[in-house]
């Protein structure tokens, strides 16, 4: 009569175990090419993969340590932080892919006027001095920056440019975005938006990459030859986590991630296959 | 037998949910210890520096609900007074029934619409008072107001139908008007049942989380100079639930103090939609007594 | 003068009840209107593709429904249990009053305060991970209060003869309680419990810690580490990341499926509701 006897046959009337189940969880941005490859590996291998993205980067890395998944995705570096948290476990970084973070605009910024910007601009607009695209030779708009969630890889890579660290830039309080989808929903939507994006979902209709201008005054757009050659100075690697070496199920996806075929996935969405950064 | 398996599921229940209370309390404790009533009365958050005040999601919090009983209230209790004072029963049946049923659409739902329809019309609609975005505390006020405005409608119609007919029926025979009585006999009866309609609410906006969190901004620290000032209706902001969707409660476990910020402000939630459905459920049954 | 007033009051309290239903249906038919294109029947028997870009929700279906079966099933003895400790065994009134006072409180809280609750014990205390079964506890925990509630006012409109007749045939309490109360109260249990799991169907915050994932899941295999897909979780997580065209309109009729469920539910209920209502209107 107790809601424990209800629950047994309850739970043995479902599906015998299958195999390991896998679970992963991490950056949106990895997300597009390990849940594909995911799909692929779950039709042709019978293989049972969970994917999660909660918490981005950050929520990867912390899941993976606490030992609720089996592979993390990151787009980020493990800080030396990270690895002090979770002393008991042993990070393995497997780089499948590279991306280009970056300054995406509105429609209205870009045909307005602005199609790049320095570092020391974009500090100015990140701590809140410069709070009109006049001021930087654009529209007469106000700026709508959406920052990146703290935690995301995205966010990581954009402070590590422009201020040296997570630890070192300011604490600012602007409008969040989570996920990439969202964030260039939020842009296209937006007048005067501003946000940091990984540089290949710029679709150049709605939303736009802005390129960094140097000391010297030239211009480096994000393009697949400046990412590869390390010009464009906001690119970071794309990784697949693991506690140690990949064993079983975990072991199956890096190898196919690392394939041809999985490389083609990584092209596919916009990214820069390890072959394209030699 | 059965009176002792009462007993054991009674308690397992109250257990439960005393556990949940006590949770909130004693794990929110160490960051009542390094903030002591700064936690409440702090405006600033800033989890990396492990500076935290709730103020500005306890404002967020208010204003939304609030815009969203400014709205909802006069449209809830206009449409109240007309299926219980105008409508034949079987039509009253019919439209409470209709309104109950749509009290039930998901929040998550209400979110989408919000943002995909709501986000876009406030943001070209208030396009000359240049808000930065669709997403802002007006927003998330004005899809609140649509969510409780079905509990104000039945609420306020229940404390209506709850004056005697036979008062109705003697201010009639006294040569009043329809309008006379309800406004000079019923509505002043009903006064209690129509503020505990408030009250439950504005509880109920308060804890909303899914649809705030989707068009509220999500912009921390955002408290304006002047509590009264309209300006922040346009701006993002951040309320108690739409911080407790976000991301730092995946992160924040880590770290006991951000953690404890975070219980904190579950805490303070709970505090504050309990005491309100207290005040409400309490006015009302007032009323019945 | 005064006519004109009566007539002023009946026009702007009718304005305000057509918009407000107005509103309220309107809603509903954006719903409708924006989803029906995805309706199919591969859409009901297809799992997500292409992070719902294609293929079908039954996985979600599937997962929110197993959550609803478990927080019932959770829910249902508990919420008897105190219904009957509140109407029959206790003696004084103003435990009884305190009782329901609890109850009323409770039922006002956020339901993310469950899913923190859910969360702090049993995904990190229990490490049980995200698990099907927290999700039912949580959910049974947020409807408590309901069905409670539902319950008790049904036993109370049980006329005291029933309960007077049988004690005079010299029934025992607990005779009573099965004989003559349970039978009666069974339908405010269903009742009560539909409208519980009509509101839950539709939560998302609860079981977003501790239940359900966005992709990969099916049947949950065990206790610990069984996530499962959910509708609300679905359209949470599309409504905030999807741009993608094709996304649009499955995304749209996810939230249609969710809202058949929900009102089906709610729909289910309603002539036992009417019966209360027309049985109390006397």
């Amino acid at each position: 009569m107790t809601p424990i006897h209800f629950l047994i046959p309850f739970v043995a009337l479902t599906a015998c175990a299958l195999a390991e189940t896998l679970k992963i969880n991490g950056s949106t941005t990895v997300n597009l090419v390990v849940a594909e490859a995911a799909e692929i590996l779950r039709a042709e291998q019978n293989l049972d993969i969970q994917v999660d993205t909660q918490g981005g980067s950050a929520g990867g890395i912390s899941l993976l340590g606490d030992g609720l998944v089996q592979v993390g995705m990151s787009s980020k570096h493990l800080s030396a932080e990270d690895r002090a948290k979770y002393p008991a476990v042993q990070f393995r970084e497997t780089h499948i892919g590279e991306d280009a973070v970056a300054l995406i605009v509105s429609k209205d910024v870009w045909d307005g006027g602005v199609k790049a910007l320095t570092k020391p601009q974009v500090r100015d607009i990140y701590e809140g001095r410069v709070m009109n695209w006049k001021d930087l030779g654009g529209p007469a708009q106000r700026i709508a920056f959406f920052n990146k969630e703290p935690g995301r890889g995205t966010w990581e890579v954009f402070v590590q440019w422009a201020y040296g660290g997570a630890k070192k830039a300011p604490q600012v309080s602007f409008p969040e975005v989570g996920g990439n989808e969202e964030t260039r929903n939020k842009v296209g939507s937006t007048r005067g938006a501003l946000s940091q994006l990984s540089a290949s979902w710029a679709d150049g209709q709605r939303i736009f990459a802005l390129g960094i201008k140097g000391d010297d005054g030239a211009v480096i757009a994000p393009t697949p030859e400046n990412i590869a050659s390390q010009k464009y100075p906001l690119s970071r690697p794309l990784f697949i986590l693991t506690n140690g070496e990949a064993q079983g199920a975990a072991k199956t996806l890096v190898d196919f991630v690392l394939s041809d075929r999985g490389q083609e996935l990584v092209k596919k969405h916009g990214y820069l296959r390890l072959q394209d950064l030699k | 037998m059965t009176r002792a398996w009462s007993w054991l599921f009674s308690f397992v229940a109250l257990a439960a949910l005393a556990l949940l209370v006590g949770i909130f309390v004693w794990q929110s404790g160490p960051v009542w210890r390094h903030e002591g009533l700064g936690y409440l009365t702090g405006a600033k958050w800033f989890f990396r520096q492990h500076e935290f005040g709730a103020l500005a999601m306890i404002y967020g919090s208010i204003v939304v609900s609030l815009v969203a009983l400014v709205l909802a209230a006069p449209l809830g209790w206009g449409a109240a007074v007309f299926i219980a004072e105008y409508l034949p029963p079987k039509a009253r049946l019919a439209v409470k029934m209709l309104i109950e049923l749509l009290a039930g659409v998901p929040s998550v739902v209400y979110g989408l619409l919000g943002i995909l329809l709501l986000r876009n019309w406030i943001y070209e609609a208030f396009a000359p008072f240049d808000p930065l975005s669709g997403d802002t505390l007006l927003t998330a006020g004005v899809l609140l107001a649509v969510m409780v405005l079905p509990t104000i409608v039945t609420l306020s119609d229940d404390a209506l139908r709850a004056v005697p007919a036979a008062q109705r029926r003697t201010a009639r025979a006294l040569g009043m008007t329809r309008a006379e009585t309800i406004l000079h006999v019923a509505l002043p009866q009903a006064r209690r049942g129509l503020g505990a309609a408030l009250l439950l609410g504005i509880g109920r906006a308060m804890g909303e989380t899914i649809a705030v969190f989707l068009v509220v901004g999500r912009q921390d620290n955002n408290l304006p100079e002047r509590w009264l000032s309209l300006g922040p209706l346009l701006e993002s902001g951040q309320t108690l639930t739409s911080k407790l969707a976000g991301s730092e409660t995946n992160i924040g476990y880590g770290d006991p103090l951000h953690w404890a910020a975070m219980v904190g402000l579950g805490l303070i939630l709970l505090l504050l939609t309990g005491g309100l459905t207290l005040l409400g459920t309490g006015l009302g049954r007032r009323t019945n007594a | 003068m005064r006519k004109l007033s009566d007539f002023l009051i009946a026009t702007v309290a009718g304005v305000c009840a057509l918009v407000a239903v107005g509103i309220l249906v309107g809603l509903v038919a954006v719903i409708a209107q924006r989803g029906a294109p995805a309706m199919s029947w591969s859409f009901f028997t297809e799992q997500i593709r292409l992070v719902g870009a294609a293929g079908g929700i039954f996985w979600n279906l599937v997962g929110t429904i197993i959550l609803l079966v478990a927080a019932f099933l959770i829910c249902a003895p508990l919420a008897l249990g105190l219904a009957l400790v509140e109407r029959v065994y206790l003696r004084s009134e103003r435990m009884r009053r305190t009782l329901r006072t609890v109850l009323y409180t409770l039922n006002g809280l956020p339901s993310i305060l469950f899913g923190l609750f859910g969360f702090i014990v049993f995904v990190q205390w229990c490490g049980w991970g995200k698990s099907w079964l927290i999700g039912g506890i949580v959910l049974a925990l947020s409807m408590l209060p309901t069905v409670t509630v539902a319950l008790i006012e049904r036993l109370k409109a049980i006329p005291s003869k029933y309960v007077e007749a049988a004690a005079a045939l010299g029934l025992s309490r607990a005779q009573i309680v099965w004989a003559v109360l349970l039978p009666q109260a069974w339908g405010g249990l269903i009742t009560g419990s539909l409208l519980g799991l009509a509101r839950a169907a539709g939560e998302t915050a609860p079981i977003m810690f501790t239940a359900t994932i966005f992709a990969g899941a099916t049947l949950p295999t065990a206790i610990k580490d069984s996530p499962v897909l959910t509708l609300p979780y679905h359209i949470f997580i599309l409504a905030q990341d999807s741009f993608d065209p094709a996304v649009g309109s499955k995304l749209w009729g996810a939230a249609l499926v969710l809202l058949g469920l929900v009102f089906t539910l709610s729909l289910i209920a309603l002539p036992s509701r009417l019966k209360i209502h027309e049985e109390a209107d006397v």
